[in-house]
């Protein structure tokens, strides 16, 4: 009875939308419709159970109690226990089986969303901020897990319950019925009218609470900035004051709530009087006899709170829907990257010609006709500024995004008809940063290859040099990395990153080059590690260090998306153009 | 939720919990004690409307007695129960936001003023689920007070009237409905671990949306999209299987709650019918029984409620004793002193003479751990407006030399003054405005660009604040951006690049006209391109002024007159950079660490000076 309606978006779909979004989750719904029907079951039966009481009653009254006939009392009592214990089973089981059904939906909107998501490429990512995409996972799920476990059954037991009521009513007299539910009208304008109006002002307080909150973390994550510049007093002043506005909004929101609770409880006792007053004129007049009227006392009292519920359960689907449509429109996104059916070579040339980019929804280009031919065994560093494109070329020739002219090729096939297995165990992107995820170290590599033994786990490591460091731990390679792999350091976590190239062997690797450096020792190692993963292979580097530089084969300079040079680092100073002056740039800033 | 409260240890009496909300309540006793007056009437309303159906029903049905009075009657005592209810309500959840909305101030106001160590070591979800969803169990707690105590006036008017109508069918009645209050109190007590796991598996899955999100690269390069949805469906199965075992609970419980009442009823057909039928009870008295019964279901089910908030009201209220309980290790002095003046009257008007005596510190573990001191004997003096750079490997203490000057932490050992002042012998504000730092990581608050440079000065006109912003090579940036000064930063505003976010700061630091200026210079998350010109709005800012220059890479030591190398916590050598650079192969090998990225950057600059175009 204190739960504010589970209100999960401020932006709501009209009526028509509301309506095909359901229909779709209906149909998504379809493989759990024994259950659904088994629930409905149950809920009709508890409900039953619910109105029976009040009709027996009235039956017992008239026929036993009022008549002396105590035969018809016992079995009044009688059959009063036998709808009661039908009633509790059935409410039980209608739990569960609602929940079944609801959870098992939920279930499978998760995974089908998540595998979705999962399917789509790096533009997709780039187009939707993280913090979306997790909270149509898990905020928006969750607020419709709220619909499932509550609001649906509330729902419908509360139309069950009123039709069943009121079937009830007119069945024992339908004049008494038309004087009871007078004061339905009221009741019902002023739902609609307490739904609309708390549902304004839960969107208030909602936004008020969010301001809140981020002033609140502002004010604990910038402490350190706050004391410094002896600002505490303002900032304190400036969250009273967004407190206070959060504690308006919810007195109106209060507000809103008080009267329209006050005018349920008093039509509820107003419908009681009526009852009396009109049944007991019909009674005088034998229309009806007097535990009819003792029946409906009983039955309003039931009545009244599903009435209410429908016009708070009304937000809640409204709100779900919302969150559901959202999720459809990630379900409608279809993956830009797909694989085709042709398996890569196992070696090959690495043919970029005359290739062309642009990020989907943006103008500028960001490559323009570049083509460089990559030789087996080849190593080429990609040298230029900030934001000239090498990056981006690089992604391409791991094929993360599609070039939007021309083409890339592998040992002569283009990377658009291979399948995506094969790319991946051709081509490896191994990114500035080691990423870690939940889990082991092992885990960890094992994610390049799933169901890779821990021998072959401990090869891979070994390969690079890294196997000794990491058996030190208490627990070796199974030793727990901790949330974002904070037990290691972030040489040891780029070392994990490198393993995992290691362990699926590929022909080919993309490295961005960390620019942060990090503690001289761990670097010594790392560059070993890497050293080791580039023999043999074919590498293409984005490079800012001028070490990496030298001991690539060829250098192709990109700027402002185009390539300006390619060449030996001999040629290119001899060449006397830009890589000379970043060459010369380079010595000179060397300490001496 | 106990062994949580007793693993962390705190340095007063468990009782103080009680005590906190005891004294925030009697504030407002007032109100709380008009909001149960009104539950009373509401009461009065409640009670009679029973009372007057077994009249209307016995005198005007079956006597045929004046019917429409007692109809009357009834629509009256449900116009008091309506009007009561509405005002119990309102009165209840006020006087709880009240109570949230004071208590969350003070909780504020006592986390802004604790010492830096403190929140080094709390995490501020933590905290932020202190004044969140720990105030919010307080205030469902708050709610149930008027509630409840005209909840149980009521119970126990019923019960007399009942008792004195008929003791054996009350009896009969009313024996099943305490097992509602405890069905309902064990309900709460087994749902909530339940409802709990729910939420721990959904943090799992939250947590492994998180990572596939933010490793997308890694899972997209190795294809390891399988492994992922493999521990999501894992995790989703999770919170399927807990959320059905969290609705087996209420199978368990809320249909028996439903259940209870109906027993009492049959009994009173039987029992009852049969009085009736004898003579000894008139059937208004029969009916009466139905309704009241049905009257009490609610009050009780609320007050197993109240019994399970209040538990967790408890519980709730010990974690934010835990934060109010600690005091701030780094205070004001009794008496402080102030700064003596040079140029005018003002804290920030001044010399700027600084000066670390014999300095030992070191930062308290976390688990109690080897932490050795991170400075041991460290003495440095600065002459008014001279500047030095601190140039060490990682973890020398460089930063650390700022921390002590602005008294985020107190040294363990030696002293720190300002222009002959012993800096504990300042207030912390004075001292505060006397040195401006401009951080390593610079934060911006969510607010204009005009508020996040005036932040030392709210008051500070639109030509200081221009003329900081120009100082700091901020204003034409600035200028182009959508509402110029008036644009909204932070993190759900325009965001900046690093090294404008850099300027803004340094245009910060600027506009507080500290005496003394330290700059922990984190360019590494800048540009290489614009790095040069954050180094030539610092220059402008240090003119004149006495700057500490924290040295993360080389470009910016040549900014200072001397050089400072720091090793083992102490200075090692000091002197101009080439003096240093020739004799000492220490700073040459710190210099050596710090070449890598650097030297890609100088490279970056040439290229830009030879024509070629940095692409953003």
């Amino acid at each position: 009875m204190f739960r504010v309606g589970g209100v999960a978006d401020d932006d709501k779909l009209d009526k028509d939308q509301t309506r095909a979004v359901l229909r779709r989750a209906i149909r998504m719904a379809a493989p759990f419709r024994r259950t659904i029907l088994a629930a409905l079951g149950f809920v009709l039966l508890s409900t039953l159970g619910l109105l029976l009481g009040p009709v027996i009653v009235g039956y017992g009254i008239d026929n036993g109690i009022v008549a002396n006939d105590r035969t018809v009392l016992r079995n009044a009592v009688l059959a009063y226990v036998v709808v009661v214990v039908i009633g509790y089973l059935a409410a039980r089981q209608q739990y569960i089986f609602v929940n079944r059904a609801g959870e098992g939906f939920l279930q499978s909107l998760r995974v089908r969303t998540f595998d979705h998501i999962q399917k789509q490429s790096l533009g997709f990512f780039d187009r939707y901020q993280s913090g979306v995409l997790i909270s149509r996972m898990t905020a928006d799920i969750e607020s419709m897990g709220e619909l499932v476990q509550w609001g649906l059954l509330q729902l419908i037991a509360a139309v069950f319950l009123i039709v069943i009521a009121l079937g009830l009513m007119l069945a024992m007299s339908w004049q008494l019925t038309i004087g009871a539910l007078l004061v339905m009208p009221v009741i019902i304008i002023g739902s609609r009218k307490f739904q609309r109006d708390s549902n304004e002002a839960y969107l208030e307080v909602r936004e008020r609470v969010g301001q809140n909150l981020s002033e609140l973390q502002e004010g604990i994550s910038g402490v350190r900035v706050i004391q410094a510049y002896a600002q505490e007093g303002q900032q304190t002043r400036q969250f009273v004051s967004s407190n206070r506005s959060l504690y308006r909004s919810h007195v109106r929101s209060i507000r809103v709530s008080t009267w329209y609770f006050g005018l349920v409880e008093a039509m509820g006792i107003f419908a009681t009087a009526i009852t009396i007053g009109v049944g007991g004129w019909l009674v005088g007049m034998d229309a009806i006899e007097i535990g009819t009227v003792v029946a409906f006392v009983l039955l309003l009292s039931q009545l009244f709170e599903p009435v209410q519920q429908l016009s708070q359960l009304y937000n809640t689907v409204q709100s779900s829907a919302a969150a559901l449509d959202k999720l459809f429109t990630i379900l409608d996104t279809q993956p830009e990257v797909e694989g085709g059916p042709l398996d890569l070579p196992e070696r090959g040339e690495l043919v970029v010609d005359g290739i062309g980019f642009a990020y989907p929804n943006t103008e500028a280009s960001v490559l323009r006709d570049v083509t460089i031919t990559v030789g087996d065994g080849e190593r080429l560093a990609l040298v230029g500024p900030t934001g000239a494109g090498k990056s981006t070329l690089a992604k391409l020739m791991a094929r993360l995004y599609d070039p939007t002219v021309g083409a890339i090729s592998f040992g002569g096939v283009d990377l658009r008809d291979a399948t995506l297995d094969s790319l991946r165990q051709r081509v490896v992107v191994v990114p500035q940063e080691g990423f870690l995820f939940g889990g082991s170290i092992a885990d960890n590599v094992r994610i390049a290859k799933a169901g890779a033994t821990d021998d072959e786990l401990r090869e891979a490591l070994d390969a690079i040099g890294a196997l000794d460091r990491f058996e030190e731990f208490e627990d070796g390679i199974h030793t727990e990395v901790r949330e974002r792999g904070s037990r290691l350091s972030a040489g040891e976590r780029q070392l994990v990153s490198l393993a995992r190239a290691a362990l699926v062997d590929p022909a080919v690797l993309v490295l961005d080059e960390a620019t942060s450096s990090l503690d001289p020792g761990t670097e010594l190692i790392v560059e070993a590690a890497l050293e080791k993963l580039m023999t043999g292979r074919t590498t293409i580097v984005v490079a800012h260090r001028l070490s990496t530089i030298r001991t690539a084969d060829r250098i192709a300079v990109i700027d402002a998306g185009e390539l300006a040079e390619l060449g030996t680092h001999d040629e290119l100073v001899a060449q006397g153009g830009r890589y000379a002056a970043l060459s010369s740039a380079w010595q000179q800033s060397l300490p001496t | 939720m106990s062994d949580r409260a007793s693993t962390t240890a705190t340095t007063k009496p468990v009782s103080s919990k009680w005590g906190l909300l005891w004294l925030t309540l009697r504030a407002q006793r007032r109100n709380l004690i008009i909001g149960t007056l009104i539950g009373l009437l509401w009461t009065i309303g409640k009670v009679a409307s029973p009372l007057l159906i077994r009249l209307g029903i016995d005198r005007g049905i079956r006597e045929d007695d004046r019917l429409w009075l007692w109809a009357g009657l009834i629509a009256a005592a449900g116009l008091v129960a309506g009007t009561f209810t509405a005002f119990r309500r309102f009165y209840a959840f006020r006087e709880a936001r009240w109570t949230e909305t004071r208590l969350r101030e003070r909780l504020f106001s006592h986390i802004m003023s604790l010492h830096i160590g403190y929140h080094d070591r709390a995490q501020t979800g933590q905290l932020m689920s202190r004044s969140s969803s720990d105030l919010n169990s307080i205030q469902m707690f708050v709610v149930m007070i008027p509630i409840t105590l005209s909840n149980m006036a009521m119970i126990a008017s019923v019960v007399v009237i009942l008792f004195v109508t008929d003791w054996f069918l009350a009896l009969l009645a009313l024996i099943s409905l305490p097992l509602i209050q405890v069905l309902g109190a064990r309900f709460s007590s087994a749902i909530h671990p339940a409802m709990l796991s729910v939420q721990a598996e959904q943090a799992e899955l939250a947590t492994v949306v998180e990572e596939s999100v933010g490793g997308v690269r890694v899972i997209k390069g190795f294809g390891a999209e399988r492994v992922q949805s493999a521990k999501l469906e894992l995790a989703a199965d999770d919170i399927r299987r807990e959320s059905i075992a969290a609705a087996r609970i209420r199978a368990v419980y809320l249909p028996a709650m439903e259940l209870l009442p109906q027993v009492g009823l049959v009994a009173v057909l039987w029992f009852g019918g049969n009085r009736v039928i004898d003579g000894d009870l008139t059937l208004g008295g029969l009916v009466q029984f139905n309704v009241f019964v049905a009257l009490l279901v609610t009050p009780l089910r609320m007050i197993g409620m109240t019994i399970a908030f209040a538990q967790r009201a408890a519980a709730a209220l010990q974690r934010i004793n835990e934060v109010l309980d600690v005091d701030s290790q780094v205070r004001d002095p009794d008496r402080p002193t102030t700064l003596p003046t040079g140029k005018g009257d003002r804290p920030t008007d001044g010399f700027g003479a600084v000066s670390f005596r014999d300095v030992t510190f070191g930062y308290e573990a976390p688990d109690a751990a080897d932490a050795g001191p991170v400075l041991a004997g460290f003495t440095l003096d600065m002459a008014p407006g001279e500047s030095v750079a601190i140039v060490g490997a990682t973890g020398s203490g460089k930063s650390t030399v700022a921390r002590l000057l602005v008294r985020f932490y107190d040294v363990h050992a030696g002293s720190v003054s300002i222009d002959g002042v012993d800096i504990r012998e300042l207030s912390l504000h004075d001292l505060r405005r006397a040195v401006g730092i401009v951080f390593e990581d610079t934060l911006l608050f969510h607010d204009t660009v005009r508020a996040n440079i005036a932040f030392a000065d709210p008051e500070a006109d639109g030509a200081t604040i221009e003329r900081a912003a120009r100082l700091a090579g901020a204003h034409d940036f600035v200028m182009g951006l959508p509402d110029a000064y008036d644009t909204m930063l932070g993190e759900r505003g325009f965001s900046l690049s690093g090294g404008q976010r850099q300027r803004i700061a340094i245009a910060r630091a600027i506009l507080a006209d500290p005496r003394i200026l330290v700059l922990d210079d984190a360019t590494s998350a800048v540009d290489p391109s614009k790095e040069h010109e954050i180094r030539s709005a610092m220059s402008t800012v240090m003119d004149g002024r006495t700057t500490i220059v924290i040295a993360h890479r080389p470009g910016t030591i040549a900014l200072a007159d001397t050089v400072v190398l720091l090793d083992g916590g102490r200075v090692v050598a000091s002197g101009p950079h080439d003096r240093l650079l020739a004799s000492e192969p220490r700073y040459r090998d710190v210099l050596a660490a710090m070449e890598s990225p650097s030297g890609a950057d100088a490279a970056d600059d040439v290229i830009g000076a030879v024509g070629v175009v940095a692409g953003d």
